[in-house]
C-alpha cells in the first residue's frame, strides 16, 4: 500500500492530475473534477483506490438524489411490517437504519475512496446540503440519537460534467482540476496502456484520423478518449486494413453519436 | 510578495476567499509546492480557481506577480546578463527551428534536468553562445535562452518555443472565458418558482400515500395495508418567444444566459422556445438567425400549445407605433393581414398567463417610447433582471 497517486498501469494521468489528487489527499479536501465527457473523470476514482489499495464506494448521482439519501434511510415500512407480525427486535430503531454510501464511507473500518459521481445531475440545493457532512465528516441520526463520525477521513472524489453551476460555498471547500484534452502525446500512452500489443500503424492512422475529426468545428459532439479506446478495439476485432482507415473510416458510429456529424465527416472525406 | 498575488487575483476578477487563500496557506506549510515555480502554480490553481473558465483570469495574475521569477533565486545577476541577448532573437527563431529535436538527446524528464542544470551552473564560469553544452543564448542544450530544445528550463527573457516554462504565457484557457454580469445560477433560481404540482402522471407509485394506508388499515379490521400514490410532479409547460432582432444584439449574452438556464432547469414537463423578429406576427421562427422558410405557424402554436402554456415573451418592445399598428407588418416576413398588435391580443387571449421581460426597460412611462407602453399596458412587463424575472414568475404562477 503506498501513501501517493500514481498512474496505474490502465490509467495515465498527466503530471498536474497526479498533483491534484495527492495535495486533496494531503489538505483533506474533496477533490472536484470537471473536463470533458470520456476524460476519464469516473475511471480517475478506480485509478486512485487501486493505486492506494483501497476500497472505492461510489455513490451515482441522480436527478431524483436527495443529500439525506447518501446519509442514513430509516426504513419505516419495514419496520411497521415487522411490527405487525410481532417479529422480534422491531423496539430495536438501529435495526432499520440503513446508511447510504456517504454513510458507509464513514463508517468504514479503514480508510476509503468515496466517489460522488455526477454531483451535477442532483437538485441545485443537493451541494449546499452536504457541505456540513463533508466539513466535519460526520451526522447525526434522530432517530437512534447517534453521531456517525469518520474514522478515517474518506477521500472524496466528486465529479461533475457542468450541466449545472455549483454554489460558491461548496466550490470553496473544494480543490479543483480541470481535466484537459489530453495532446497526441499523452493519448497515444493511454491507448499504449490499453492495447499494449497495438499494431503501430493502425495506431498511428486512427490517431491522426481521430485528431482530424475533433478539429472539424462544425461536428457538434466531439469524439474523447474512451470513444478512440471503442474505435481501436473495434478497428482491431474487424481486421481493418490501416491504410484505409482514413480513407474509409470504418465503424464511424463508434466515435460519432449523432446523425448530423456523421453526415457532417461522410461529407468532408 | 504573496500577499501582491492575492491582489492581484482579485483585481483580474477572481473570487478568492480568504478561506482558499488560508487553505493554500496551510498547503505552503506542509511542502505541498516543493520550491518549484510550476508546481506552485498548479497547487495555487486547483486550490484558488474553481471553473476553467476562470484560469485564463488566473493565468493573467500569476503572470503579472511571478514574471521572470522563475529561477531568478538560483541564477546570478551575471549570467542573466550573459543571456540578455534580445537583438538575436530574429536569428536565433530560423535557427532554431532548424535545430529542433537535433543535438542533444531530447529532455522530457523535468527532474532529470533541472538536476543537470544546477550542475552545469555551478561548473559554469563564463558567457557561452550557440554552443551544445553550456548554459548560453541560441544553443540546442536544455538550458538558456532563445534556444530550440524541446522540454528544457529556460533561464529568463522571452520563449522561443511553447515547452520550455510555458504553461502561464501560453494563455491556454483563453477560449474558457466566460465574462458573466447575471449569474446563470441566479437565473436558475428564479425558475424555480415555476412549480405546480400534478399527480396525473405516467409514473409508477413510489410514495407512501399516508392518508389512504390509514383509511385501508382502519377497514382492514386494523391489519396494516400499504397504500402508495404516484409521487408529485411539476407540470408547468413553458413557452418562450425571444425577440431576436437587431436592436437585441447588445443583449445576446443575457439571452444565451436565460436560454440555458431554462435548458438547465430540468423541472418542466414541456419547454418550446421560437423566435421572432421585433413583434409577433404570423410566423414564429425555430432558430434565433429567423431565416425565411425556417418558421411555424403562430397559429399552428396557438392550436398545438393548449392555453395552460404558461408565455415568457423576451424582447426590448422597441420599435416605431407604425410598426406596431400597420396591417402591413414588418419587412421581414408574413404577417396574415393582421397587424402586430392585433397578433399581440390574439396570443393574450390565447393563454391565460403571459409574462413580457425587457432587457432595457424604462424606469417609468416615457411618451417617447410608445410601443413599449403600449405592450406594457397590453401584456405585465418587466425588466430582465434577477429581481424583475421573480416578480415574473410570480404573476405566472398566482391562480
Amino acid at each position: 500500500m503506498k501513501d501517493r497517486f500514481e498512474s496505474t498501469k490502465k490509467y495515465i494521468a498527466s503530471r498536474e492530475l497526479l498533483d491534484g489528487v495527492n495535495v486533496a489527499i494531503a489538505l483533506q479536501k474533496p477533490l472536484l473534477i470537471k473536463g470533458e465527457p470520456g476524460t476519464g473523470k469516473t475511471m480517475l476514482a478506480k485509478a486512485v483506490a487501486q493505486s492506494l489499495g483501497k476500497r472505492l464506494i461510489v455513490w451515482n448521482i441522480k436527478s431524483t438524489t436527495k443529500a439525506q439519501d447518501g446519509l442514513y434511510l430509516y426504513d419505516t415500512i419495514q419496520r411497521l411490517y415487522d411490527g405487525q407480525f410481532g417479529e422480534e427486535g422491531v423496539d430495536d430503531i438501529a435495526r432499520y437504519i440503513r446508511l447510504g454510501k456517504l454513510g458507509e464511507a464513514f463508517d468504514s473500518e479503514e480508510q476509503v475512496v468515496l466517489l460522488i459521481d455526477e454531483i451535477d445531475k442532483a437538485d441545485l440545493e443537493f451541494p449546499n446540503d452536504l457541505l456540513w457532512e463533508l466539513d466535519q465528516m460526520e451526522f447525526y441520526i434522530h432517530e437512534t440519537k447517534r453521531t456517525v463520525k469518520a474514522k478515517h477521513r474518506p477521500i472524496v472524489i466528486i465529479t461533475s460534467n457542468a450541466e449545472k453551476e455549483l454554489p460558491d460555498a461548496f466550490l470553496r471547500r473544494c480543490i479543483f482540476h480541470y481535466i484537459d484534452f489530453p495532446d497526441e502525446g499523452l493519448m497515444e500512452e493511454i491507448v499504449r496502456a490499453h492495447f499494449p500489443n497495438v499494431e503501430e500503424k493502425l495506431l498511428k492512422e486512427a490517431m491522426a484520423a481521430f485528431y482530424e475529426i475533433r478539429s472539424y468545428r462544425d461536428v457538434r459532439k466531439k469524439p474523447s478518449t474512451s470513444e478512440l479506446i471503442d474505435w481501436i478495439r473495434a478497428l482491431q476485432i474487424g481486421g481493418i486494413a490501416p491504410e484505409t482507415i482514413r480513407g474509409n473510416l470504418p465503424f464511424l458510429g463508434v466515435i460519432l453519436k449523432k446523425d448530423e456529424d456523421l453526415e457532417t465527416v461522410r461529407h468532408k472525406v | 510578495m504573496f500577499a501582491k498575488f492575492f491582489d492581484a487575483c482579485r483585481a483580474k476578477g477572481l473570487p478568492v476567499a480568504l478561506s482558499e487563500w488560508l487553505t493554500l496557506q496551510e498547503a505552503l506549510d506542509q511542502g505541498l509546492a516543493k520550491n518549484s515555480l510550476t508546481r506552485f502554480y498548479y497547487l495555487a490553481r486547483m486550490i484558488l480557481v474553481k471553473s476553467e473558465t476562470q484560469f485564463d483570469k488566473f493565468d493573467q495574475a500569476f503572470e503579472e506577480c511571478f514574471k521572470g521569477a522563475a529561477f531568478e533565486d538560483e541564477i546570478s545577476a551575471q549570467m542573466l546578463e550573459w543571456l540578455d541577448k534580445s537583438e538575436m532573437e530574429e536569428l536565433a527563431r530560423e535557427d532554431a527551428r532548424r535545430y529542433l529535436n537535433e543535438g542533444e538527446e531530447l529532455q522530457i524528464d523535468r527532474r532529470e534536468v533541472e538536476e543537470k542544470f544546477r550542475q552545469r551552473m555551478r561548473d559554469q564560469d563564463s558567457e557561452h553562445n550557440g554552443g551544445s553544452f553550456w548554459i548560453g543564448t541560441m544553443g540546442k542544450t536544455s538550458f538558456g535562452n532563445l534556444g530550440g530544445n524541446v522540454g528544457g528550463v529556460r533561464v529568463g527573457g522571452k520563449t522561443g518555443y511553447q515547452s520550455a516554462f510555458a504553461v502561464v504565457g501560453a494563455r491556454k484557457y483563453r477560449d474558457f472565458r466566460d465574462d458573466r454580469v447575471l449569474d446563470n445560477r441566479q437565473f436558475q433560481m428564479a425558475f424555480r418558482r415555476l412549480r405546480q404540482f400534478s399527480a396525473k402522471l405516467d409514473v409508477p407509485k413510489t410514495d407512501l400515500d399516508i392518508g389512504g394506508t390509514v383509511h385501508k388499515t382502519c377497514e382492514n379490521g386494523g391489519f396494516l395495508q400499504i397504500v402508495m400514490e404516484k409521487p408529485r410532479k411539476n407540470a408547468v409547460k413553458l413557452l418562450l418567444l425571444f425577440d431576436s432582432g437587431g436592436t437585441m444584439i447588445p443583449y445576446s449574452a443575457l439571452m444565451n444566459d436565460l436560454f440555458q438556464a431554462v435548458h438547465k432547469s430540468n423541472h418542466f414537463k414541456d419547454v418550446k422556445c421560437y423566435y421572432f423578429h421585433n413583434c409577433i406576427y404570423s410566423k414564429l421562427y425555430k432558430t434565433p438567425e429567423c431565416e425565411n422558410g425556417d418558421w411555424v405557424d403562430t397559429e399552428w402554436v396557438f392550436r398545438n400549445l393548449d392555453s395552460d402554456y404558461k408565455v415568457i415573451v423576451v424582447g426590448d418592445a422597441a420599435m416605431a407605433p407604425e410598426e406596431l399598428y400597420s396591417d402591413t407588418g414588418n419587412y421581414r416576413g408574413p404577417n396574415g393581414g393582421l397587424s402586430g398588435w392585433e397578433w399581440l391580443n390574439l396570443l393574450k387571449r390565447h393563454y391565460k398567463k403571459i409574462v413580457w421581460l425587457n432587457p432595457k426597460m424604462a424606469p417609468k412611462r416615457m411618451p417617447w417610447r410608445e410601443a413599449e407602453t403600449a405592450i406594457g399596458d397590453l401584456l405585465p412587463m418587466f425588466k430582465l433582471t434577477v429581481e424583475g424575472l421573480n416578480q415574473a414568475m410570480e404573476v405566472l404562477m398566482r391562480r
